[in-house]
């Protein structure tokens, strides 16, 4: 970090009274190459033969529009630049590379990438040189007047449908290429229609990225928070409203909602899990066992033929039985080991996550009691019915819209994640929230105050699984099958992921790891063998530049960013603070 | 009798190497509470280490030279992955939130085995390792229960091993100086205890024996592949937390103890319950049977007690 | 959090993984130039991970046979393209990967998946849409209906698009079992890896070994990953059996066979096609020596397509060897494409192709690399005869040849 300060100061020093000018010939010359063409031959994806912008160049543009900055005096400026700047470059960066790839050389370069990348690096050095801010950006209002509250509620409702946008393109429509005509006139590992929809999508989110640093830089996030918060049930219901809507906006791909209905099920699962880790601060390496108990109670009372147990439960009576079964096992392996501090409970769990997935694919009769059908798993789960005669396996016909059979999955899911997300933030916001805070932060203290801990402790442990346990129920129906290598280790290591990239302890933050942690490697295809690999990388890099997550809670927050901030369960022990 | 002094044996072996693994894990934990997941990859880069300085050396060098040039090889290794790990992986997370280096653990340890699969040459499946030490060669402990010759190596390398840490902890200035971090970071540097240094130098130690765990795999088993290190990291941490996480003698103890449980399971579990499917069912049985009556493992834990 | 940092950091590692993918992959350009249109045949893989040696064989086969068709043109005016989907060994992964070449409507085939578990999450979406699946790998029994034979039930095919072109494991399993009878052997030992695949061989192996006569002994289990076996060793080598069955995959039948040799156990081991793969040869070295291993179809070496195929293969210097499935997934393409060819006559496309190539490939009938190629009425192959190989200086050799029953 010394090292960019130092690089930063140098900058200053020379091009400080000058930096708002090169800044702006930079912006000046990056915006005209944006309508000039980046490709010198046809077929690259993003229109980018052409003179108006699309894809990375719409991108780009939009993150060159924050130069109108070095014109202004509002505080925050030097460091949003910083922010848009550097993700322009990135983005540029990428995008002429990958040009220069599908085109098999730099020499299939339009004249706008030459200019464009000029203009950027400019743009770069200007933000580069600015002098630093003299404020943070404050958290501001709207004036009082009439129009305030309306104009709040619009806002409120445009952050939802702002993030559904988001999301749906960010999913992209890989059938648009498709019906578009086939375009795969590239061979080799990487074809010319994975680069269309999935680097595509690196740029796209590098550009969310930046757009939103800016924002946050400039204190917009923040107000726009306030605003939030003010008109929580507004924003509730239009995230909901977006959520509902999201089918239809997908033209009939299935692909896209068996992904958005995937990534349901793994954010239920992780905003279980943050009652437990993010809440009460118990570190579960298992989880993934509970979701397990509840994939297979659904499985086998699932009328399938391969279940040894010929029973068609009710779905709503699986949903509730599955749960209470897996609260069940979190009691049974809470009660005795719940005393443990921290990373010996971290091992139990996993102990315990090893021991669900071992004898669940050994119960087959020859190593053991038959009722899990062993490493064959249960398959076949029929698809759900209700008892209007509505099929879950077939495709409706709504609004006009032909909705695929994944549609109705994932309104499940919907409704599964709104009832999570309810139970957390009920008990987030009640006494026993605030118990598990204390725990997690002291528990000393917190038993000193009059808390009894283990029960609470308990508590945390077994609401955490119940909720595991019904999302499980849910998911073997989407997948159709409950197999023991659907939960192993690396599953729960990842929910925990999920919950510890987002950031501990809110919705939100469970909700968007979870779905930058499903969608990643999904998105990633394009790169093949190297998938895993770019994955792992990531997730080092996310941590190493948010190690709080993306949406860390406000006390979490403040902990973090100010110096002296107290210490809690889960932080660094006080001697290691600012070493680094 | 025999059945049973041969399955004492085979835990045995089993268990050093769980053992030298393990106290990778228990000396990083004991100073900076790091859960190292990586620590598995580090063992499976010795191996891949020592390979590719056999690969390098000529044909014909006698297995005098050879073998302490290729620990040497695989020692270096993992050694220079683990320093580098901790100064850009780990390092800048030491004010984070103590879950956050968990998490990074994770990618790397994910990154590593990738790394090694996409870029070691042929190493999709595994790699042969040159069998110097011939598996073949069977040491008779009394009656019909004998030890190979590499598994000896093994259980030899992994005492003196062990013997050699312990001894340097207790003894050295910088051994004394981890303990006295592990035991109240604070003061220590207040007594003027360079931390970071310290920190480094667990990496390498744990780093240097995991390598020489990874070449003994290699010699026992003939052969090196990139996850050979997931499932023996998972392990190996169990290993540490059963014996008490941070103490030294505790992570030999639990290894063997881990190797014995496998072991004894596979041979002696009531049926059905009994046989390898079973046996690392047993291993977490025994590990939470132990916490629950010892909540800091066999020997207790030695680390900073945090607020 | 400074940009300065995260240019440092981020910037060069992205693009130098850009850079590095880039080097991995054959950059020729289609030289029709949009001319001609393009059908995709998919691939459901595991191409990362632990099985990606495997699964980078299928799709290696799979890709070959679309190099090759493309140069003959076999399917006239379309060029063939690959698109392999990873599906990480996982069931989950499975039935995303499968929606997601549904959604493509260029695709009109798959090959895969290697799993019989992930099988079962990926032909329930596949049938669905009726887009035909042909698995090279897939050996459990019920994914064609065929596990109601055992109990006296009668077939039923539960998935409408779902082939595959290697044997079952009611088969492959007690073909093993009678070759093993027929050399005397008393005293069988039965080992698996607890996987679908390990586990279903084994079983039909032991139902049919004790009907043949010989002591079968408690089946004993290893976990998948494993490479310490001592202990299971210590515990057959006290019953002291004088055969041993492994259900299960090379890399751990190869320790094994290492392992128990050197314990002193030197009984012969035998696998089905899991185990014949080139690197069972070359991590079993000397130990391998003597052991056998079933596989579907005549030996390669009577074969002159076989022969063509490994030099075709060895040819496109892929990266990874053509393992225990390559050949059958070459195999399965080549069904495929030549149900395309039929099917695409009439001009059809979108859903209309996909059936009418569903259709065809159930009335294919050629002969592959692998054997002769074509299906029953549920979907799986005619083709009953196999191959015992016994290791016979570092090479599998044939031992015996013949139709099942």
């Amino acid at each position: 970090m010394n090292q960019a300060a130092f690089v930063r100061t140098r900058l200053q020093a020379r091009f400080g009274p000058a930096a708002a000018l090169i800044g702006l010939v930079g912006v000046l010359l990056l915006v005209v190459g944006c309508f000039l063409p980046w490709a010198g031959f046809a077929g690259f994806p993003g229109k980018m033969l052409n003179t108006a912008p699309g894809g990375s160049r719409l991108y780009v543009l939009l993150l060159a529009l924050f130069g109108v900055l070095f014109r202004l005096d509002w505080p925050g400026r030097a460091r949003a630049l910083r922010g848009a700047s550097t993700f322009a470059l990135v983005i540029t960066m990428l995008t002429v590379l990958f040009i220069a790839y599908a085109g098999g050389g730099l020499v299939n370069l339009g004249t706008g990438a030459y200019v464009a990348l000029a203009g950027v690096v400019l743009y770069y050095l200007g933000a580069q040189s600015l002098p630093e801010d003299d404020v943070v950006a404050p958290v501001r209002e709207l004036p009082d007047g009439r129009w305030r509250v309306l104009i709040e509620t619009l806002l409120v409702v445009g952050v939802a449908v702002g993030a559904l946008i988001i999301f749906v393109i960010g999913l992209g429509l890989p059938t648009a290429s498709v019906a578009d005509g086939p375009d795969h006139r590239l061979g080799g590992a990487i074809s010319l229609n994975d680069l269309t929809n999935e680097s595509q999508f690196l740029c796209f989110l590098l550009f969310v990225c930046g757009a939103m640093l800016a924002l946050s830089r400039l204190g917009l996030v923040a107000s726009v928070g306030a605003m939030t918060k003010k008109h929580s049930r507004v924003l509730v219901a239009a995230a909901l409203m977006s959520a509902v809507v999201f089918p239809f906006t997908q033209g009939g791909n299935g692909y896209s909602l068996r992904i958005a209905a995937s990534i349901g099920v793994f954010a239920a699962a992780a905003v279980g899990l943050n009652i437990v880790v993010g809440l009460a601060g118990l570190l579960d390496l298992g989880y993934i066992a509970f979701f397990g108990v509840g994939a297979y109670f659904a499985a086998i009372f699932s009328g399938s033929v391969t279940s040894v147990i010929d029973m068609h439960l009710p779905f709503g009576l699986v949903i509730l039985l599955g749960a209470a079964i897996s609260g069940v096992f979190g009691l049974l392996l809470g009660a005795p080991t719940l005393r443990l501090r921290g990373d010996y409970l971290a091992i139990v769990t996993l102990g315990f996550g090893e021991i669900f997935r071992i004898t669940v694919n050994n119960l087959d009769g020859s190593a053991g009691p038959s009722l899990t059908n062993g490493p064959n798993g249960i398959s076949n789960i029929p698809d759900l019915t209700l008892p209007g005669g509505f099929n879950f396996g077939e495709n409706h016909l709504l609004f006009g819209v032909d909705l695929p059979f994944q549609a109705n999955y994932y309104w499940l899911e919907i409704i599964l994640i709104a009832v999570v997300m309810t139970a957390f933030l009920r008990l987030a916001e009640s006494r026993i929230g605030r118990a598990w805070v204390a725990i997690r932060e002291d528990e000393v203290a917190a038993a000193a105050t009059g808390i009894n801990t283990t029960r609470l402790k308990l508590l945390a442990f077994v609401l955490g699984a119940t909720l595991a346990g019904a999302a499980g129920t849910v998911n073997a129906h989407v997948v159709k099958v409950a197999a023991p290598d659907s939960f192993t280790f690396m599953e729960s290591a990842l929910l925990l992921a999920a919950v510890i990239l987002g950031g501990m302890g809110t919705v939100p933050g469970a909700l968007l790891g979870a779905t930058v942690l499903y969608l990643l490697p999904e998105k990633l295809r394009f790169l093949q063998d190297l998938r895993l690999l770019v994955f792992g990388i990531v997730l080092v890099l996310i941590m190493r530049l948010r190690p709080e997550g993306l949406v860390p809670s406000k006390r979490r927050a403040r902990e973090f960013h100010e110096p002296g901030g107290g210490a809690d369960a889960l932080s660094a022990p006080p001697g290691h603070r600012g070493t680094a | 009798m025999d059945l049973f002094l041969q399955q004492l044996v085979n835990g045995t072996v089993l268990g050093a190497t769980y053992g030298l693994v393990a106290l990778g894990y228990t000396m990083v934990y004991g100073i900076v509470q790091l859960i190292n997941f990586a620590h598995g990859e580090i063992f499976m880069l010795g191996g891949f280490g020592a390979l590719t300085t056999f690969l390098a050396l000529p044909t014909g060098t006698p297995t005098a030279v050879l073998l302490p040039m290729m620990l040497l090889g695989g020692v270096i290794v993992s050694v220079t992955v683990a320093v580098l790990m901790e100064r850009f992986a780990y390092r800048p997370l030491r004010g984070a939130p103590r879950l956050a280096p968990l998490i990074t653990a994770l990618g790397v340890s994910i990154a590593l085995q990738e790394l090694v699969r996409n870029f070691y040459p042929e190493a999709k499946s595994a790699r042969n390792f040159p069998q110097l030490v011939d598996p073949n060669r069977q040491f008779s402990l009394g009656g019909d229960v004998t030890i190979n010759a590499p598994s000896l190596l093994t259980v030899v390398v992994a005492v003196v091993g062990m013997v050699t840490l312990s001894t340097y902890v207790r003894r050295s200035r910088t051994g004394r100086a981890m303990q006295a971090t592990a035991q109240d970071p604070d003061t220590a540097r207040l007594m003027g205890i360079n931390t970071d240094r310290l920190i480094v130098t667990a990496f390498v130690l744990g780093a240097a024996l995991a390598a020489v765990a990874g070449v003994a795999q290699g010699l026992r088993f003939g052969q090196v592949d990139f996850r050979m290190g997931f499932l023996t990291g998972i392990k190996a941490f169990t290993a540490a937390v059963l014996g008490g996480i941070g103490n030294i003698s505790g992570a030999v103890l639990g290894g063997f103890t881990l190797g014995l449980v496998e072991v004894m399971a596979t041979q002696y579990a009531p049926e059905p319950f009994a046989g390898g499917a079973w046996k690392d069912a047993w291993a977490f049985v025994v590990l939470i049977i132990v916490l629950v009556f010892r909540p800091t493992g066999l020997l207790g834990e030695r680390v900073a007690a945090r607020a | 959090m400074h940009p300065p940092r995260l240019v440092r950091v981020a910037a060069p590692l992205l693009i130098g993984a850009l850079v590095l993918s880039a080097c991995g992959s054959s950059k020729e350009k289609g030289a029709d130039g949009g001319e001609s249109k393009t059908l995709t045949i998919g691939v459901i893989a595991p191409l990362t991970g632990d099985l990606s040696a495997i699964g980078l064989g299928i799709k290696n086969g799979v890709d070959l046979a679309i190099k090759q068709a493309n140069e003959k043109k076999t399917v006239a005016g379309y060029t063939l393209k690959l698109n392999a989907q990873d599906d990480t060994a996982k069931a989950d992964v499975g039935a995303t990967v499968a929606a997601k070449l549904v959604a493509d409507s260029s695709v009109v085939g798959v090959v895969g998946p290697l799993n019989s578990s992930v099988a079962k999450s990926v032909a329930p979406v596949l049938s669905q849409a009726n887009l035909v699946e042909i698995s090279p790998a897939n050996s459990n029994v019920d994914l064609t209906g065929r596990g109601a034979l055992s109990t006296g039930g009668t077939q039923a095919r539960p998935y409408k698009s779902y082939f595959r072109v290697v044997a079952t494991d009611d088969i492959q399993g007690p073909f093993a079992a009678q070759f093993a009878a027929s050399l005397g052997k008393k005293k069988i030992a039965i080992v698996h890896d607890k996987k679908a695949y390990g586990q279903g061989l084994a079983e039909a192996f032991a139902k049919e070994a004790a009907k043949g006569g010989a002591t079968v002994l408690k089946t004993e289990t290893i976990n998948p990953g494993d490479k310490d076996f001592s202990a299971t060793i210590t515990k057959l080598k006290a019953q002291s059996p004088d055969f041993l069955f492994y259900g299960g995959e090379y890399p751990e039948a190869s320790l094994f066979t290492k392992q128990m040799k050197a314990a002193g156990l030197k009984i012969p081991l035998m696998g089905g096609d899991g185990v014949q793969a080139d690197d069972f040869l070359k991590i079993g070295g000397a130990a391998a020596e003597g052991d056998y291993a079933t596989a579907l179809g005549a030996p390669t070496e009577s074969l002159d397509s076989a022969k063509t195929f490994l030099t075709d293969y060895a040819g496109q210097k892929y990266a990874e060897p053509v393992g225990p499935y390559g050949g059958y997934a070459f195999d399965a393409a080549n069904a495929i494409i030549q149900a395309i060819a039929k099917a695409v006559k009439d001009g059809k496309s979108g859903q209309a192709l996909r059936d009418e190539v569903t259709k065809e490939v159930g009335s294919i009938s050629f002969d592959g690399v692998t054997g002769p190629i074509s299906f029953d009425a549920f979907g799986d192959t005619n083709s009953k005869v196999l191959t015992v190989y016994t290791v016979k200086g570092g090479k599998f050799v044939a031992a015996k040849t013949d139709t099942f029953k």
